[in-house]
C-alpha cells in the first residue's frame, strides 16, 4: 500500500511537473537521436547514392561521413542541453518535493 | 619484441598493483567492494565508465572496420555512441536512485525476489562470461603478436592480474585501473587521430581522397554497403549498441559507485564526451590506417595480407606516426585496455553471483557481510582460473560468436527487463520471466541457426536463419512475452506488484526519502 506521503507526492503539481517535462525532455531528445540513426541505416540500404553524393558539389566529403560526425555533434550538444535542464530545472525541483516532505 | 612496449607495459602493471594494495587495506564492506564505498565523483565515474566501456574491439575492431569498409564503419561508430544517450536520458539517475549494487536490484524492486533475481543474474552472467572470453582470446592472440610472448603465456599473464586486482581490490582497484587505462587511450586516440590529421595538412578533405585513391574498392568505401546492405542486419546492430549498451551488467554496475543520482548524471554526460571524442577519432584513425599501412610492404605478409590481420592496422598506423617509441606505447595501451575491460566484467560476475545469487536468492537477503564477501572473492578465483583454462582451449578458434551473443543478450534480456520494470507500472514477475527467458531463448537461437555458428562452425552449406546478428525478433520476442504475460497476469501476487509501482515510481524520480 502507498503511505500517506507517497500519496501527497503524487498528487502534488510539483512532482507532476518534474514527471511531464523530463519524460518529454528525455524522449524527445532521444528520439531526435534514434530517428537520425535510423535514417542513417536506412539510407544506406535504400539509398547509398544519396549518402555517397559529396555534401558541397566539387568537395570529396560524402554527405554519410558529414551525417555520421553531425549526429556525434548533436549526441554531445543534447547531452549538455540535458544537464543543463537537470541541474536548473529538475534539480531544484526535486529539492523542492523533498524539502516540502521534511515540513 | 619492443623494449619500450614492455618497459611501458611493467610501469602500468607495477602502477596498478601498487593501487590494488592501496585498494586492498580500504576493501571492507560490502559498499566498498562492489560500489568503491559510493565514494566516487562525477568526473572519475566518467573516465572509469569510458574505460570499461572501451575495449580493445572498439578501439583496435571498429578502426578495422573502418579501415576494411570504409563508412560501414559509421554504423558502429555511431551506434558506441547513441548507446550512451539511452542511459543518460532514460536509465542513469533512476538506476542509481533505485538499486544498490546491481542492475537486478532494480529489476526485482517490486518483483519477486528468487525468481525475478534468478532471471537476471543469468542474464548478467550470460553477457559478461562471453564477453570476458571473447575479450581473453582476442587479448592473447593480441599480445602474441604485439609483445611476441605465447598466446598462453599472454593468456595467464591477463588471468593472473585481473584476478589481483578483483580479489584484493575490488572496485575500488578496478575503478583506478579503468581510470588509468582511459586517460592513456583518450592520450594515445588523441595522438593518432592528430598524426593523420597532421600528416594530411589538416584537411579531411585530402584524407578522405588519399583513402579512396589507396582502397581497392576506391570510391565505393566512401559509399554504404561495402559490408552491410540489408535492412534487419542494420537494424540489428543498431539495437544492439543503442540498447545493449544499456544491458551491460559491467557498465551499469558503475553507476553505484557514485553518491547520488546528480553524480550518476554528470558520469555519463563525461562518459559521452570521452566516449563521442574517441569514436570521431576512430573514423579518422580507420582512414589514416588504409592511407599509411594498407600498402606500406612494411606491414605486409608474404601473399600481401595484412601482418596480424585487419584488426592490427590500428598498430601498424602507431609506428608511422610515431615510430617504434609510440609503437611500443599503444601496445602496452592496447594491453591496459584489455586488462581494464575484463576486470570489470570479472567483477559485474562476480557480484551476480554473490549479491544476486547467494544474498538475495539463496539467503533470501539477510547475508552474513563476510561470507558474502569471501563468496564474491572466491567466485572471482573460479571465475579468473577458469577463463584462463578455457581460453588456453579456444587458441585460434574465432571467438566473434562469443562477443555476439555478449551483445545480443545485453539487448535482448538485460535492457528490456531494466527498462519495463523502471516505466512500466503493469509489468509483473510473470511478464518479467516469460520476456526475459524468451529473450535469451531466442538470441542463443538465432546465433546457433545463423551463418556465423551453422555455417562457419558447424560447416552447414546455407544457415537456416540468414543474418548474423538476431537482435531485432530477440529484443521483439522479449517486449511481445512481457507484454502479454504481464496484461493477463490476474494473480495476486501481479495486483501487488501493480499497486507498488507509484512507491518506486516516486523513488525513481526523487531518490530514496526518509519518510517519517
Amino acid at each position: 500500500m502507498l503511505s500517506q506521503v507517497d500519496k501527497e507526492i503524487l498528487k502534488s503539481d510539483d512532482f507532476r511537473k518534474l514527471v511531464t517535462v523530463r519524460r518529454w525532455v528525455s524522449w524527445s531528445l532521444l528520439l531526435v537521436l534514434l530517428g537520425l540513426y535510423l535514417a542513417f541505416g536506412l539510407l544506406s540500404v535504400y539509398s547509398p547514392g544519396c549518402l555517397a553524393r559529396p555534401v558541397f558539389q566539387d568537395g570529396v566529403v560524402p554527405v554519410g561521413v558529414a551525417m555520421g560526425y553531425m549526429i556525434l555533434a548533436l549526441t554531445f550538444i543534447f547531452m549538455l542541453v540535458y544537464v543543463w535542464i537537470a541541474n536548473g530545472f529538475f534539480e531544484p525541483l526535486e529539492q523542492k518535493i523533498i524539502a516540502g516532505l521534511e515540513r | 619484441m619492443n623494449i619500450t612496449a614492455i618497459l611501458m607495459f611493467f610501469v602500468f602493471v607495477a602502477l596498478t598493483l601498487a593501487i590494488t594494495w592501496w585498494a586492498a587495506l580500504r576493501t571492507h564492506t560490502r559498499a566498498d567492494f562492489y560500489a568503491a564505498g559510493k565514494n566516487i565523483g562525477g568526473l572519475q565515474n566518467g573516465l572509469a565508465i569510458a574505460g570499461d566501456f572501451m575495449s580493445a574491439a572498439t578501439f583496435l575492431g571498429i578502426s578495422a572496420l573502418v579501415y576494411s569498409a570504409g563508412m560501414d564503419g559509421m554504423l558502429f561508430v555511431l551506434g558506441g555512441t547513441l548507446g550512451w544517450a539511452v542511459i543518460l536520458l532514460l536509465v542513469a539517475e533512476r538506476l542509481r536512485n533505485l538499486g544498490k549494487y546491481t542492475f537486478s536490484d532494480v529489476v526485482a524492486f517490486r518483483l519477486e525476489r528468487g525468481s525475478v533475481r534468478t532471471m537476471s543474474a543469468v542474464g548478467a552472467l550470460a553477457v559478461a562470461i562471453p564477453y570476458l572470453l571473447a575479450q581473453m582470446v582476442g587479448a592473447g592472440a593480441l599480445i602474441q603478436i604485439l609483445f611476441g610472448m605465447p598466446y598462453a603465456v599472454a593468456v595467464v599473464i591477463v588471468g593472473v592480474l585481473m584476478t589481483l586486482y578483483v580479489t584484493f581490490g575490488g572496485m575500488i582497484a578496478t575503478t583506478w585501473v579503468q581510470t588509468i587505462k582511459a586517460v592513456l587511450l583518450l592520450t594515445g586516440g588523441t595522438i593518432m587521430g592528430f598524426g593523420v590529421m597532421s600528416l594530411m595538412g589538416f584537411d579531411f578533405g585530402s584524407l578522405i581522397t588519399a583513402a579512396v585513391n589507396t582502397h581497392p574498392q576506391g570510391q565505393a568505401i566512401m559509399a554504404p554497403g561495402v559490408m552491410f546492405n540489408d535492412t534487419i542486419t542494420i537494424i540489428s546492430i543498431g539495437l544492439a549498441f543503442v540498447f545493449g549498451t544499456a544491458g551491460l551488467p559491467h557498465v551499469l554496475m558503475r553507476f553505484f559507485t557514485v553518491p547520488d543520482a546528480r553524480q550518476a548524471r554528470r558520469s555519463v554526460a563525461y562518459a559521452i564526451g570521452f566516449i563521442g571524442y574517441f569514436q570521431s577519432l576512430i573514423f579518422i584513425i580507420g582512414l589514416g590506417a588504409i592511407v599509411y599501412v594498407s600498402k606500406n610492404p612494411e606491414f605486409l605478409a608474404a601473399d600481401g595480407s595484412l601482418i596480424g590481420g585487419s584488426n592490427m592496422s590500428a598498430v601498424h598506423l602507431s609506428k608511422i606516426i610515431g615510430g617504434d617509441l609510440f609503437l611500443g606505447f599503444i601496445s602496452a595501451v592496447a594491453f591496459a585496455t584489455i586488462l581494464a575491460v575484463v576486470s570489470g566484467l570479472t567483477l559485474s560476475a562476480a557480484a551476480a553471483v554473490s549479491h544476486d545469487l547467494y544474498a538475495n536468492v539463496i539467503r533470501h537477503g539477510n547475508s552474513d557481510e563476510k561470507t558474502e564477501l569471501r563468496i564474491s572473492r572466491i567466485t572471482t578465483l573460479v571465475i579468473g582460473l577458469a577463463t584462463m583454462a578455457l581460453s588456453i582451449l579456444l587458441e585460434g578458434e574465432n571467438v566473434a560468436v562469443l562477443a555476439l551473443i555478449a551483445l545480443a543478450i545485453a539487448a535482448s534480456v538485460n535492457f528490456p527487463v531494466l527498462f519495463l520494470s523502471m516505466y512500466w507500472s503493469r509489468f509483473t514477475t510473470r511478464g518479467a520471466l516469460a520476456g526475459g527467458y524468451a529473450g535469451l531463448a531466442v538470441s542463443l537461437l538465432l546465433v546457433m541457426l545463423g551463418p556465423t555458428v551453422w555455417v562457419s562452425m558447424l560447416g552447414f552449406e546455407r544457415p537456416i536463419y540468414p543474418y548474423a546478428y538476431p537482435t531485432l525478433f530477440a529484443m521483439l520476442a522479449n517486449f511481445i512475452l512481457a507484454y502479454w504475460f504481464s496484461v493477463t497476469d490476474k494473480s495476486h501476487r501481479a495486483f501487488a506488484e501493480v499497486e507498488s509501482f507509484d512507491a518506486q515510481w516516486i523513488q525513481s524520480e526523487i531518490g530514496p526519502t526518509q519518510k517519517t
